[in-house]
């Protein structure tokens, strides 16, 4: 029985724990987002007066091709490139988890292109990439290759932009996974291999089940984040070429201000919080299927 | 970790005093209503002035400054501050690419700076939503300001409704840029103001040479290039009173045409990537290229000798006439100040001589004498060619969702340069597309 | 006569399955070294191109060793911008928000991990579904709101809107949840209360994921753009990407000088990766809890 379960006392301690960051979440980012979701039903080019239009916003969202096509690109995003960057940052994660000589350094460089802006790394890969200039298409003409232009030939720029973020976010999976396994108790380990485990029963009946609430963790902010694709598309491609990458929030950035439409982004983001609200809250309620905390 | 992350704190903490004790924003000037003093505040003037002598801050905001001429920026504003020892400018920049999206919010957020810098095809928005200061006021009030000191053309394209709501800082057009020594290694004449596209075209061909990686001509496929050679054509962008989209017809066809077909036969298909014309011309590898004369300055020293002409027509002659403008918000509180600062900006002989000194672009003033100096500096020997250009102009085609129709003409031309759509269906369906924003 | 011949194939099978090991081992090796290099090469190009003159740049067949090395580009961005502001405006920055992020959110997931009150599941829902809609939407508000306030243009308008973090809550959540519990109600049988518990006991065994979050707090605080871009005016203010971003010309890009200033702003974040790293290392003692 733990002391002060109700009462004041207990009430207390829950004040105290969750205001710091309730507060100033209610006042900054909160407010804001009801704020905006005002926004959405209204006309505004950020330059004159907003005008009240209602629904009209919800109306033209539902026949616009554009987003259409933007919300079949950002799936298709995620498609490929969840599996991509999971599997890749697992099985890092649980190579570096032994004593290996050079840890540090190996480390340091999975985790090297989580840790620059996409600013960078998207020029380093449209250079990479270059059809005329860059490496990759050099390497393969000296197996005698032709390689496509990459990010700019329509079939190929998605895939482009896949790659370069799986590449650049398997260190964030990375360190997280490795967190979690380092934080597995060396006793279990210990005293399964005493009971005469084997390294694959300890990996499947301790390492993995300890590691799904991290694994968890990974998933659902992978999902939040990678539906909101929007810095690599808007550095590498713009959207382009020809509207083969654009992606829900590059359309949400495009239309609130390049092309003074501030309120039908807003709903456009409106609607797309709901689609990623139920996801997250399917995952969470499966999370019991899989997930086990201690 | 504690003490780690305490004695960081610490640091960080340390840092944010010394940064605020050395000037850094504690009282933000725009946030606040009411007149607050800048926070460099120069002695004013012992000689007693006839204008109150408060002393004024105005906030600057500009996307041409960084990051090549910031001092040159600094220079003119250190010349007004002389000047004007009341009044002091707080210059704020920003890339081009990030400029609007932060304009637009301090706008919005009612938090303009006092004056800002627009281009010519954004600054009918902002002058159609009352979001600029009626110059006229001040200019009819100041005794000694005569319009007839900027480019004339320059002048009138800031006006609406009667109204003068930008003054021109600066014009550019695109030019035809050549490789000297590609031209006479080929024995080809070189370009010349009586050239047409065919003349251009039959060029391209004898200097391409893809054995060497070597290519006759490259002009971007879009917006900008595309109401161009429109015009060149005879064509127009829109019907007359402005209601249809007239881009699609046989001669837009053509044009479009012109800019595609070069593809793959003496322009390269996959220069797309960041520079790669640049890259290709600079490393010798282009013979032709239509660009804009805000490069002189980065290929000064190219290792090839090169020149310019005026870009090839074909019905007529229409070149590019790019011109940007700094103009005051409306809400600003210090409307006399922000005029005499727009005004030195734009046309004292201090501010013209550091942007012609500089190459930073060209200065929107009619005294051709002015540009004496900008003209007899080498390379490119041809330098008239610029002002030879502004002999035929054509300026873009604006309506409110500017940016909206100059995305779905680049889409179209896109999808028509890779094969998805012919250009006629292309062309066509960008047509209905604009044709809609018309409404 | 029977050991020793049976001896002999056991010891040869010993010495396979070394052999075994010592392959698999370095066939370990060489793929990781592979995906590292395959990590860390274009940060070759960009350390490389911030050598690089800016003709030889883009031009095929592309260097690696850049011929000739030009050391000036780090000088020319230190004169052409107020780099070594940029870089206090960004530590400082982004230390102050690591730290209260770190504590806010550490504190938060303490209650959602081990206390229970009604709505807590409804409340945490909410702290996810605020990243669920994108800044840009919502910072036309939020701009609004720092100019009531008067933080237009201020430290404290810079560093306000990331004090909490609900990624750090969710992260620190689970690591909280997969923790034991007996040490927990072992203290709380001695009479502790929640905030010794939460201070001495879980704290402590929580180190990796903190750590880990405190390096992806600073990380984000780091690389910040757009809110620094709107809320910040005046140079003296200005953080490293923003600053940067000015070097990007509306026609052309001095990529040498953008690379110089890039490798710059990866530096420290790499130092605090460093740092970090040695706290998510499993400890010697790490339930070394006596008693």
């Amino acid at each position: 029985m733990i002391v002060g379960q109700r009462g004041w006392r207990h009430r207390g301690a829950i004040a105290l724990f969750v205001a710091p960051s309730l507060v100033p979440l209610l006042l900054f980012t909160v407010g804001p987002m009801i704020a905006s979701a005002g926004l959405s039903l209204l006309s505004w080019n950020l330059l004159r007066p907003p005008v009240f239009v209602g629904l009209d916003n919800f109306e033209r969202l539902a026949g616009d091709a554009n987003f259409r096509a933007a919300v079949i690109h950002t799936l298709g995003y995620v498609a490929g490139y969840l599996p991509l960057v999971l599997v890749g940052g697992m099985l890092i994660a649980l190579a570096l988890n032994q004593r290996l000589r050079g840890l540090a350094i190996f480390r340091t460089a999975y985790f090297l292109p989580v840790v620059t802006s996409w600013v960078v790394v998207a020029l380093m890969w449209r250079w990479l990439l270059d059809p005329r200039a860059g490496i990759v298409n050099f390497a393969l003409g000296l197996v005698g290759i032709d390689g496509p232009g990459w990010y700019t030939d329509p079939a190929w720029a998605m895939p482009s932009v896949i790659v370069a973020s799986a590449w650049k976010d398997l260190g964030f999976v990375m360190v997280i996974l490795l967190a979690g396994l380092q934080s597995i108790p060396e006793e279990y380990y210990e005293a399964a291999s005493v009971d005469g485990a084997g390294r694959w029963s300890r990996f499947r009946n301790i390492t993995i089940p300890l590691l799904t609430p991290s694994l968890f963790f990974v998933l659902v902010i992978s999902l939040i984040n990678n539906l909101q694709v929007f810095d690599q598309v808007w550095v590498m491609t713009k959207g382009g070429p020809a509207g083969a990458t654009s992606v829900v929030v590059e359309q949400i950035v495009t239309n609130a201000f390049s092309y003074g439409q501030m309120g039908y982004a807003a709903a456009m983001s409106w609607v797309f919080f709901v689609v990623l609200l139920v996801i997250t809250i399917v995952q969470f309620r499966l999370q019991r299927r899989w997930v086990t905390y201690d | 970790m504690r003490s780690l992350t305490r004695a960081l704190a610490a640091v960080a903490a340390t840092a944010m005093l010394a940064g605020a004790c050395t000037g850094g924003g504690a009282t933000p000037a725009s946030a606040t209503p009411g007149d607050t003093p800048g926070d460099t505040t120069p002695t004013a003037s012992p000689v007693a002035p006839s204008a109150p002598a408060e002393p004024v801050t105005l906030t600057y905001f500009t996307f041409s400054a960084a990051p090549d001429h910031l001092e040159d920026l600094d220079a003119i504003v250190q010349a007004f501050e002389q000047k004007n020892p009341n009044i002091s400018i707080e210059v704020q920049t920003a890339a081009y690419a990030d400029y609007f999206t932060k304009l637009q919010t301090q706008v919005a957020g009612g938090s303009p700076p006092d004056t800002f810098e627009l281009n010519y095809e954004n600054s009918v928005a902002y002058a159609s939503s009352g979001a600029l200061l009626d110059l006229s006021p001040l200019a009819a009030a100041d005794p000694d300001f005569d319009p007839s000191v900027y480019y004339p053309k320059a002048y009138e394209v800031f006006q609406a409704d009667g109204k003068q709501f930008g003054v021109p800082e600066q014009f550019s057009d695109v030019i035809l840029f050549y490789n000297k020594d590609l031209f006479d290694a080929a024995r080809v004449a070189y370009p010349d103001p009586s050239w047409t596209w065919e003349d251009e075209r039959e060029a391209a061909e004898k200097l391409t040479d893809t054995a060497n990686g070597v290519w006759g001509h490259y002009q971007p496929i879009q917006f900008f290039e595309f109401y161009k050679v429109l015009a060149q054509n005879g064509g127009t962008f829109f019907n007359a009173d402005q209601t249809q989209s007239t881009f699609n017809d046989a001669k837009g066809v053509e044009a479009a045409e012109w800019l595609i077909g070069k593809l793959d036969k003496t322009m390269p298909s996959d220069a797309f990537g960041p520079d790669q014309d640049s890259a290709l011309f600079k490393s010798g590898k282009l013979a032709m290229w239509h660009t804009g004369i805000w490069l002189f300055p980065s290929l000064a020293d190219a290792p090839f000798a090169w020149d310019v002409s005026v870009e090839p027509g074909n019905v007529t002659k229409a070149h590019h006439f790019f011109a940007n403008a700094v103009v005051a918000s409306a809400t600003t509180e210090h409307p006399a100040e922000a005029w005499a600062w727009l005004r030195f900006l734009t046309s004292s002989e201090e501010a013209v001589k550091v942007r012609l000194d500089a190459s930073w672009e060209l200065a929107a003033v009619a005294d051709q004498s002015l540009f004496e100096p900008y003209l007899s500096q080498t390379p490119p020997d041809n330098r008239e060619a610029v002002f030879d250009a502004l002999a035929d102009i054509v300026t873009p085609p604006v309506i409110e969702q500017q940016s909206q129709m100059q995305d779905i003409v680049t889409q179209a031309l896109e999808k028509a340069r890779l094969g998805q759509m012919s250009i006629p269906d292309a062309l066509d369906e960008a047509a209905t597309q604009v044709d809609a924003l018309l409404q | 006569m029977t050991e020793l011949t049976g001896a002999r194939p056991v010891m040869a099978g010993i010495a396979r399955l070394r052999t075994g090991r010592y392959v698999a081992r370095g066939a370990l090796y060489a793929v990781l070294a592979v995906g590292g290099i395959a990590m860390v090469f274009p940060f070759l190009w960009m350390l490389s191109t911030s050598f690089q003159t800016a003709g030889a740049l883009l031009v095929p067949p592309p260097q690696l060793i850049p011929s000739p090395i030009e050391t000036g580009n780090y000088a020319e961005i230190a004169a052409a911008f107020p780099l070594w502001r940029f870089l206090l405006n960004s530590v400082g920055v982004a230390t102050i928000s690591t730290v209260l992020q770190v504590a806010t959110s550490a504190m938060a997931a303490y209650a959602f991990a081990r206390l229970t009150f009604r709505g807590r599941d409804l409340l945490f829902l909410l702290y996810i579904a605020t990243l669920m809609v994108p800044l840009q939407v919502t910072i036309m508000p939020l701009f609004v709101e720092m100019r009531y306030l008067g933080l237009i243009d201020s430290y404290p308008g810079l560093i306000l809107p990331s004090i909490a973090s609900a990624f750090g809550t969710f992260l620190l959540r689970q690591a909280f949840l997969s923790l034991p519990r007996e040490l927990e109600e072992a203290a709380f049988m001695d009479g502790a209360g929640h905030f010794t518990v939460f201070r001495r006991i879980v704290l402590p065994l929580a180190r990796p994921a903190l750590a880990t979050f405190a390096i992806f707090a600073f990380m984000a605080s780091w690389n910040s753009f757009l809110w620094p871009l709107i809320i910040v005016n005046s140079p003296d203010l200005m953080t490293l990407p923003v600053g940067l971003s000015n070097l990007q010309g509306r026609y052309a890009t001095s990529w040498n000088l953008l690379m110089a200033g890039s490798t710059v702003a990866v530096l420290p974040i790499l130092i605090v990766y460093a740092v970090g790293q040695k706290y998510v290392i499993r400890g010697v003692t790490l339930t070394g809890l006596k008693g």
